[in-house]
């Protein structure tokens, strides 16, 4: 059940008046959301919604566990909680990596000159499933530390099933959404106007300038960059920065603005990341709920962060951003998008510790336009179906002719769209919400309904499912 | 965990003191009404995709029944204008581009 669909348009519309009509009883209105929540993820497949909750109980009682055991000594709190994020990567890696690990390792035995037949199988993918074990683990970590109390088993399973972040993110922990569940929510002007402004807006991204960037112009040229022009390449790979992020943040977009109207507010998971000055900066703009996990649960929890000295902090970066490649999925074109991230990630740390005094900074132009093109370098990796490709796809801007068959005007209005809204005031959306909330419900209403309408007769035939969907 | 990142539902200025439940539901009432009138034929096609079924058959000839009023009255046109600009705009090229000349005259069908 894909956001920009009448299906989930008209399953919004039941949900969100039978829950608000439940609004007197907290519980009530709880229990019907997590319904609605295996509804939506049933969509997809029946069987994963026992997955779901399988991996809900298992992070509703770990933490229960780490719990009744907070006066027992600290090893034995931590053998808890260890034992409770395996279990949600033994989910992860059966699920998402069983094959490719197999794969690799009978090419290693046979390379080794030991020709096994292993046991390969066909794993179906569940949507999401990186989202909401990332969610599980967060929690167990955080009730660890005590930085959260464990929740009744009702909230846990909604935190993890709540339809709006469950099969793209963002990854919303349990210290951002469980004091929101204690008590019935209001909705408030506000938080509806702004809602909607980021659910039409949303949709603009995806159905417009994501679909048709991906079906004009970079499907068909990544599909086959050995067909295409040098002109094509380049454009394709500007287009598909341009897909990526309004594919993406189109999701989390939707996400925020639909869990708001039904009173919960989710954090902030894009902030303009092509208008980054550093690689560093960028990770602080895109994929907010991702990179601020990584940052406090592997790079600093796990991996100690800068505490272990300068060595340690760059390997720990570069660690860091591996696992946060292949947490994408299973090829080693992520792992390779992840590295560069990640190396790229250590030099500037190695730069700004071995930069003369006085010594010039970058024009902030010229920080933006170097960064850009490092992170359109790494999405020519995360797009290609395999690290020959990519090489290929590079190769090709290097040697190939400039008569392009696929690029077009509309193309091109629309990469520098996707640009130029980068370089917008931040909370130009804000802004707009605080004239929306002024408005009478009809004319809002009107205008909303005259918004989408224009949306439609411009959105490509039939919707692609989101990129995240993958992953 | 000290989360740096605010919910962009945070608008930088004081709440109004209205409530917002009834108003919201005016709001995506009225736009779905808009919607149903303006956009009947999406409606059509969403009910048409839907496996076969007594019910389904009926529900669909509702919605033809539906489209046509509106086409009658004239209320589906601009829908249907902005989506022939759109595939116009979709079908230009740049001049001498590789691409077979005349695509931008091509037949819009849908």
């Amino acid at each position: 059940m894909l956001f920009p669909t009448l299906t989930f348009g008209l399953f919004f519309l039941v949900v969100f008046t039978i829950v608000w009509a439940a609004n007197g009883s907290n519980e009530w209105r709880k229990i019907l959301l997590l319904i609605a929540s295996w509804v939506f993820y049933g969509a997809w497949d029946w069987r994963f919604v026992a997955l779901l909750i399988g991996s809900a109980l298992l992070n509703w009682g770990s933490a229960e566990l780490i719990w009744y055991n907070r006066e027992a000594p600290a090893a034995r709190r931590r053998a808890i909680m260890i034992a409770g994020v395996t279990g949600n990567l033994a989910i992860l890696g059966f699920f998402k990596y069983y094959g490719f690990f197999v794969e690799q390792l009978g090419d290693i035995l046979h390379a080794a000159g030991y020709a096994r037949d292993l046991p390969l199988m066909q794993v179906v993918l569940p949507v999401g499933i990186s989202f909401f074990t990332f969610q599980g683990m967060s929690y167990l970590a955080d009730v660890h530390a005590e930085r959260l109390a464990p929740a009744k088993l009702l909230d846990v399973t909604l935190l993890m099933s709540f339809f709006p972040h469950l099969v793209a993110g963002p990854i919303v922990r349990g210290s951002d959404l469980l004091p929101q569940f204690e008590e019935s929510p209001r909705l408030t002007r506000d938080m509806a106007g702004m809602g909607l402004v980021l659910i039409v807006w949303g949709l603009f991204k995806k159905a417009v300038v994501a679909s048709e960037l991906s079906t004009g112009l970079v499907d068909p040229v990544f599909f086959d960059p050995a067909a295409h022009s040098r002109l094509d390449l380049v454009a394709a790979a500007y287009g598909y920065a341009v897909q990526i992020y309004c594919d993406f943040s189109a999701y989390s977009d939707m996400a925020i603005g639909i869990a708001v109207l039904f009173g919960y507010k989710f954090p902030l998971n894009f902030n303009q990341p092509y208008r980054a000055q550093s690689l560093q900066d960028f990770w602080r703009r895109w994929h907010i709920s991702l990179s601020s996990w990584l940052r406090d649960y592997l790079y600093i929890g796990a991996l100690g962060g800068s505490r272990k000295g300068f060595a340690r902090q760059c390997l720990n970066l570069m660690a860091t951003m591996l696992l946060g490649g292949l947490w994408h999925g299973a090829k080693w074109t992520f792992v390779i998008w992840g590295g560069l991230h990640g190396g790229v990630l250590a030099l500037e740390r190695i730069w700004e510790r071995i930069r003369p005094e006085g010594f010039p900074r970058l024009p902030r132009v010229l920080g933006i336009l170097i960064t850009f093109h490092i992170v359109l370098i790494g999405w020519i990796f995360f797009r290609a179906e395999s690290f020959d490709a990519a090489i290929a796809y590079l190769r090709g801007i290097g040697t190939a002719g400039v008569a392009s068959d696929v690029l077009t005007p509309l193309a091109c209005g629309l990469i520098l769209f996707g640009m130029a809204i980068h370089f917008t005031p931040a909370n130009l959306g804000q802004r707009l919400a605080l004239h929306v909330r002024l408005l009478p419900a009809w004319a809002l209403g009107l205008l909303v309904g005259i918004t989408i309408l224009i949306i439609d007769s411009m959105r490509f035939e039939g919707v692609a499912p989101f990129i995240y969907y993958q992953f | 965990m000290p989360q740096d990142t605010p919910s962009p539902i945070d608008l930088p200025e004081p709440e109004l003191d209205e409530a917002g439940l009834g108003w919201s539901f005016g709001v995506i009432f009225i736009a779905s009404l808009f919607l149903l009138s303006a956009n009947a034929a999406s409606l059509r096609d969403w009910i048409d995709d839907q496996p076969p079924s007594p019910a389904q058959q009926q529900a669909a000839e509702w919605g033809d029944r539906w489209v046509e009023t509106t086409e009658g009255l004239g209320i589906g046109l601009p829908r249907k204008a902005m989506h022939d600009q759109w595939k116009r705009a979709e079908q230009a090229r740049f001049p001498g581009s590789a691409q077979k000349e005349g695509a931008a005259d091509s037949p819009i069908n849908d």
